[in-house]
């Protein structure tokens, strides 16, 4: 059974159609990298199926449950939330917490875990992603891919089933993208299940082990990194590819 | 207008003034000051969380608070609160509409800087299993009350000076120590400038309690 799996969601925003329909199944231990142009929805679908934006029509399958996107309860958000991650395009880490607490508070405050035990576990994924140096500092004081890194981090330490990230390198500079990006690569390397909503092209390729390529709110084409990009069978694809290059 | 038995008056009087002022000024304006700051707060996430109904009594509130005289409520409360039954000191009555008129004030000041925070702190706090309670207390409002806490304390220095305005419901406040003191004695220019010096040197040390508080407060890294 797949891990997860999203059924016909439907979104609409004022008079634009956002998502008109998207089906994806998700394998433990899928990377599975979303490319399409902008205003394509592959965020509006990213944000939906963690309830950022409560979609108008659609389910989620979950860990064996489903739920229906439309009529979400608190109590069901919350109970999917404690086993996803999520990574922002501009990190959102807490502003007023240090490195540090910006890992341990989903720990401490909603699953309730020892704060001791909260920061061997913080300690232990900020080492993952390079940050064990600046556990101290406030967000304010990171450079844009130091911060990435460090909500990798935050994400990571709930033990999460799967990953979302919405664009995590798209506010950052090439240098910063790469050191993101290669802390992205070793968590694929170490089995985690992540949908990735990107721009990069590269990692796409070389890491995802699937690719879904969205226009217009809807799934135009998926399969293998090879089948998109070596062999596209849309026009749309291969026009989008040509134009990123 | 200076003469010798004036300037005995004034030194024979500083420490009557001090003594009402440190006695019911302050403590009249730190009382409603503490209890305004919660009411504020509590009003001002009732409209953050769009609560249905509690919204609206809470715009109500406020249009009616920020809409009338401090001073017609003072009077309202005075000779009102008793045909309702509620017979209570003056001194008690005094800070409970402060506290009300206050809270109506400063809720403004809370919720605007609740709104200043970025959405993406309350998504990041949603995302990492927090509930809407726990994402307020440990991100929302300690950033909001960073943010509002020069107003507040803007607010707390109008109120102090605001607290003579009790005198009008026969609290016996500093400003009506002065005005008793200067009766006595026909000599009113003198002590009302001297009362004057005493509310300025309250206010220049809560403007110094104020940028104490500021830096201890912090700012989370940012380079000031």
């Amino acid at each position: 059974m797949a891990l997860l799996e999203v059924r016909n969601i439907h979104k609409t925003f004022g008079a634009g159609d956002v998502l008109k329909g998207i089906d994806i199944k998700i394998e433990k231990g899928d990377v599975v990298s979303v490319l399409g142009a902008s205003g394509s929805g592959k965020t509006t679908f990213l944000r939906c199926i963690n309830f950022l934006e409560k979609a108008d029509k659609g389910q989620l399958l979950f860990n064996g449950t489903t739920y229906d996107l439309s009529k979400v309860s608190k109590a069901e958000m919350a109970a999917v939330r404690k086993h996803t991650g999520f990574v922002f395009q501009n990190y959102c880490l807490f502003a007023n917490k240090t490195v540090l607490q910006n890992v341990t508070l989903g720990l401490t405050s909603a699953r309730h875990i020892p704060q001791k035990e909260a920061k061997e576990k913080a300690l232990d994924v900020l080492k993952k992603v390079g940050m064990l140096e600046h556990v101290d500092k406030y967000p304010s004081q990171l450079s844009g891919g130091q911060q990435q890194r460090v909500a990798i981090a935050r994400a990571l330490a709930t033990d999460p089933s799967i990953i979302y990230f919405d664009e995590p390198t798209s506010a950052l500079d090439p240098q910063l993208t790469a050191e993101v990006l290669e802390v992205m690569r070793k968590l694929a390397d170490d089995g985690m299940t992540m949908i990735v909503v990107t721009h990069e092209i590269g990692f796409a390729k070389e890491v995802s082990s699937k690719v879904v390529f969205m226009a217009d709110g809807v799934i135009v084409e998926e399969g293998s990194p090879k089948d998109i990009f070596v062999n596209p069978r849309e026009e749309k694809t291969r026009e989008f590819l040509r134009i990123t290059g | 207008m200076f003469d010798e038995n004036t300037l005995g008056l004034i030194i024979s009087s500083f420490p009557k003034i001090l003594e009402y002022g440190l006695k019911v000024t302050i403590p009249l304006a730190a009382l409603a000051f503490i209890l305004s700051t919660i009411l504020s707060v509590l009003v001002a996430m009732v409209q953050y969380a769009q609560v249905p109904v509690a919204r609206q009594i809470c715009r109500f509130y406020i249009w009616i608070i920020r809409g009338t005289p401090l001073l017609v409520q003072l009077m309202v409360a005075f000779y009102g609160l008793p045909l309702l039954g509620i017979h209570s000191n003056p001194f008690v009555m005094a800070v409970i509409v402060f506290t009300i008129n206050e809270g109506a004030y400063s809720a403004e000041t809370v919720r605007a800087a609740m709104e200043a925070v970025p959405a993406g702190q309350l998504e990041a706090g949603y995302c990492v299993g927090m509930n809407y309670m726990q994402i307020m207390w440990h991100i929302i409002l300690p950033q909001a009350f960073r943010t509002a806490f020069p107003s507040l304390f803007n607010a707390l220095i109008s109120m102090v000076k605001d607290t003579s305005l009790a005198s009008s419901i026969t609290v016996v406040e500093m400003f009506t120590r002065t005005k008793q003191i200067a009766g006595q004695s026909y000599n009113y220019l003198p002590l009302y400038i001297e009362v004057a010096i005493v509310y300025l040197l309250f206010c220049t040390v809560l403007t110094y309690v104020q940028k104490r508080g500021e830096l201890a407060l912090g700012s989370y890294g940012v380079r000031k």
